[in-house]
């Protein structure tokens, strides 16, 4: 296994927008393993664009991605699943189609055979009940699972996540956030998610990202450091800080029912 | 039903309509897995689209041969089919490519294939009767030579699909999550318009355009409704094509109609009984659920999905 620290994405300068146009300042950073990444911005932020850029999905408009792999290695589980749930697809089929990572025209069939990895990352992202249903049937908070199943499923080092609970309850938001939690641990995982619901990042993420594309402004840093920040402070500080507390409590023990995160959305 | 035609009949006479049953049935056979494709990308009117165009290409052959002299492959139908079809997807990859574009140049695509076959064949009065034949598919009998055309075909696009069907599925079931695994999803998507394209174009030629849309769209529906997953309704999808190309072809002797229309008739017949299946399927999926079934347990016969 690569050390917990171990570099998987240095991004230096890169410029994402449209055309030649940059929406937003350029972003430097630097991802490694281990780290839970909250990008994070109101509606139309942004935030999208900068993840499609890094998904290879939106060309740059400059600046540099290097993944530390020499490729783009990385799970991706969208917002919404592009699986038409009108069409037939088991949630084993839907597995599956994560381990096209290295499928090309010469060797289009690598990828079976790897019924290993498959259960694995199912097991992990507690599926397995799930085998045979149709994908299209299942409830958002089993989809998003399942979508994780598929992101994992190629043993990537990284996992980018759209906006993973945005169709999901409390309950079940929570549920994903602590399977996150617990693959980012088990896996060493990287992380990068967007999310608008503030406290509970604030009580998950090691690092956050802030964009604003109206206000060509750009944050980044630990947790503790951009909380600290003044312009973060003025935006979000009494929201967050609620998130922050409750994480805390979590660390020192027992968490009291009085602690229950505000549910506030950034942009809504 | 003529009480002259009879099944025995049929077959006593099986060499004079081998080639024509086989080639439909084998057209019935590839058009039906390529067919699920063009479900799962919800181009069914890319189907109706190509079949016109070649449909147009073939007219044009004839008028070519017959008003200015063009011979060899300038006057060959299957060339003008194969040339129409390939320059339609051509024009649908340049330009198609934005999602609200497609719709409308699939309409372009269309309109221009069936009003130009019937402008152009009304000039050709000579070659009327094919060019019906094509249009509605009502040919009984197929040439020696296309028949061994459309067998050359499927050999050489169901080994493609063989080899390559991961990709074209990865990349039809999911576009987005497979440009990010990184894969040649461009060159896959191309790779398997043309495909469609050459099975198209050439079936068109020899069966007609309207089976020709039948088998691209009818089998897959049928077996989309019966099967959980996309490999499985290929499978089936293949086998309710070659069984409507040579059904429909038997019923048309028996009941001298039309071959073409009732090879599509029974596609629609398959889609109708599959839909009744898919349907008793879902409410026996629901009511185990209800009973407090083991979440996931055993595959469901019918797709739950299906309303």
């Amino acid at each position: 296994m690569q050390s917990a620290d171990a570099e998987v994405l240095k991004i230096d300068g890169l410029e994402v927008g449209y055309g030649r146009t940059a929406i937003l300042p350029p972003v430097h950073l630097t991802v490694r393993r281990g780290e839970m990444w909250a990008v994070l911005g109101h509606n139309g932020g942004g935030k999208t664009t900068l993840l499609r850029t890094l998904l290879g999905l939106l060309p740059r408009v400059g600046g540099g991605i290097v993944w530390a792999s020499g490729r783009r290695h990385v799970g991706y589980v969208p917002q919404r699943s592009s699986v038409d749930a009108d069409l037939p697809a088991r949630t084993i089929d839907v597995v599956r189609k994560g381990l096209h990572q290295d499928w090309s025209f010469l060797n289009p069939l690598g990828w079976l055979g790897q019924g290993a990895t498959v259960d694995r990352a199912m097991r992990d992202t507690r599926t397995p009940p799930l085998r045979s249903r149709q994908f299209g049937t299942l409830s958002e908070g089993e989809k998003q699972r399942v979508l994780m199943a598929q992101a994992l499923v190629s043993d990537p080092p990284m996992l980018i996540l759209d906006e993973p609970t945005s169709a999901m309850d409390l309950n079940a938001e929570r549920a994903t956030f602590e399977l996150l939690e617990e693959l980012r641990r088990d896996r060493n995982l990287a992380v990068m998610l967007v999310s608008h619901h503030l406290a509970v990042v604030a009580e998950y993420a090691s690092h956050v990202l802030l964009v604003d594309k109206d206000a060509r402004f750009l944050l980044s840093g630990t947790v503790e450091e951009v909380a600290a920040h003044p312009a973060w402070q003025e935006r979000f500080g009494r929201v967050f800080d609620a998130g922050l507390a409750r994480r805390r409590a979590v660390v020192a023990g027992p968490v009291s029912t009085a602690s229950v995160v505000q549910e506030v959305l950034l942009g809504q | 039903m003529d009480s002259d035609l009879t099944l025995s009949l049929f077959f006593e006479s099986w060499e004079l309509f081998a080639d024509s049953v086989l080639a439909g049935t084998i057209a019935g056979a590839v058009l039906g897995f390529l067919g699920v494709y063009i479900i799962l990308r919800r181009m069914v009117f890319l189907s109706a689209a190509l079949s016109q165009t070649a449909g147009l290409g073939v007219t044009l052959s004839y008028w070519g041969a017959l008003q200015l002299g063009l011979t060899g492959i300038f006057a060959s139908p299957t060339v003008g089919s194969a040339a129409a079809t390939f320059g339609a997807v051509l024009v649908l990859s340049l330009l198609g490519e934005r999602r609200g574009s497609r719709d409308g140049i699939l309409g372009v695509v269309f309109l221009l294939g069936s009003a130009g076959s019937l402008i152009v064949g009304t000039q050709i009065v000579e070659e009327l009767q094919d060019i019906q034949t094509l249009l509605f598919g009502t040919a009984v009998a197929v040439l020696p030579e296309d028949f061994h055309m459309v067998l050359g075909v499927a050999v050489v696009v169901t080994v493609i699909h063989l080899w390559w069907g991961s990709g074209f599925s990865a990349v039809a079931l999911d576009a987005e999550g497979s440009r990010v695994r990184g894969m040649p999803t461009r060159v896959l998507e191309i790779g398997l318009l043309l495909t469609v394209a050459l099975t198209i174009s050439v079936t068109t030629r020899v069966l007609g355009a309207l089976p020709v849309f039948g088998f691209s769209v009818l089998p897959a529906m049928a077996a989309i409704r019966l099967m959980p997953n996309v490999p499985r309704a290929m499978v089936v999808a293949a086998v309710i094509g070659a069984i409507c190309g040579f059904g429909g072809y038997v019923l048309a002797f028996l009941y001298s109609l039309p071959v073409g229309a009732m090879q599509a008739m029974l596609g629609v017949a398959f889609v109708i009984v599959a839909s009744g299946f898919g349907a008793i399927g879902s409410r026996l999926a629901g009511s185990r659920a209800g009973k407090g079934v083991e979440e996931g347990e055993g595959a469901p016969v019918a797709n739950a999905a299906r309303p």
